[in-house]
């Protein structure tokens, strides 16, 4: 998990369809939506098409992912699968994350598993 | 302990950090927001050796700085924290710890994303975008610290000074809303 699984996409949701797994993880083919062994059946492939592109929020909303479009910018941002929190908040299951120390280096949340952790959100603000 | 900042001033925490030998992250894309429904800060979890949350989302001190406000005494505070990490004493049974957080709602998801792509904005140097979708964000999530409050720093507003108190009267008004629990 070490891309955290958000994703900021530039140009807008249509997007070529072979960029889809390199921007999400998952790619269109014949047998559906699919991500290593996993698929989810597309119903309604001509919904996440437009033209020969395809709309990344579409698919995001398919498997379970919020996304978010500034049509000024044309930023995308597309948000964690929302599993992760339901594991946190109604299984009780920590999240993995990975996030950079005040030296830039990245740690990851599970580096410290096997250990009692505190988990303290702070701010400046 | 790990200490996230919900934060992109590494400066400010850095200067915060003398002494410290724990783990301190930059969280400034509030990833961890997003992961577990965080509102406010502080906020603190228990998590044990095999990754399971025994203390969820608690709204929690290690000073007596917020006392006058928040009427929560943190030594108590701190004696809970003390004996989970001693001899594992939960300070909620497992029953009422799941389900104690609400899951954020979908305008909550959004405005976590359009904060992300405001600072993205801010970043770039694009200060019209950043604004344009800081303040979506905080229309979508309006009693959500982790957006609203966050924001005013990176819109040049100072979060000590009038717009605390704003904010702090309109929270009150709409119940105080947090996902997570309070209290001792």
């Amino acid at each position: 998990m070490a891309n955290n699984d958000i994703v900021m996409l530039e140009g807008g949701p249509l997007i070529d369809p072979a960029a889809l797994e390199n921007a999400l993880g998952w790619a269109l083919k014949p047998e559906g939506l699919c991500k290593d062994d996993t698929c989810v059946i597309v119903h309604d492939r001509a919904a996440l098409m437009s033209g020969d592109r395809v709309d990344v929020t579409a698919v995001a909303s398919l498997i379970d992912r919020p996304a978010a479009h500034d049509a000024t910018s044309d930023l995308v941002a597309i948000g964690a699968p929302r599993d992760l929190r339901r594991a946190a908040i109604n299984d009780m299951r920590a999240p993995d994350f990975t996030l950079p120390d005040l030296d830039g280096l990245p740690m990851n949340f599970s580096d410290h598993r096997s250990k009692k952790r505190l988990l303290v959100a702070f701010s400046s603000w | 302990m790990i200490a996230v900042a919900v934060d992109e001033d590494v400066e400010t925490i850095r200067g915060a950090a003398d002494g410290i030998t724990y783990p301190i992250l930059i969280d400034a894309d509030h990833v961890v927001t997003e992961l577990y429904a965080i509102s406010n800060v502080p906020t603190v979890l228990m998590i044990d050796e095999d990754d399971n949350i025994v203390q969820p989302n608690w709204s929690a001190y290690a000073s007596d700085t917020f006392r006058e406000l928040t009427g929560i005494n943190s030594e108590t505070q701190m004696d809970h924290i003390r004996a989970w990490a001693k001899v594992g004493t939960l300070r909620m049974s497992p029953e009422d710890a799941k389900g104690a957080v609400h899951d954020l709602s979908s305008e909550e998801e959004q405005a976590r994303l359009f904060f992300r792509i405001a600072t993205r904005l801010r970043n770039d140097g694009d200060a019209e975008g950043a604004e344009r979708n800081f303040v979506t964000a905080i229309d979508l999530a309006p009693h959500d610290w982790t957006v609203q409050r966050a924001a005013q720093p990176l819109r040049g507003i100072n979060p000590f000074g009038d717009a605390f108190m704003e904010l702090y009267t309109a929270f009150n008004e709409a119940g105080r809303p947090f996902h997570g629990v309070t209290g001792h």
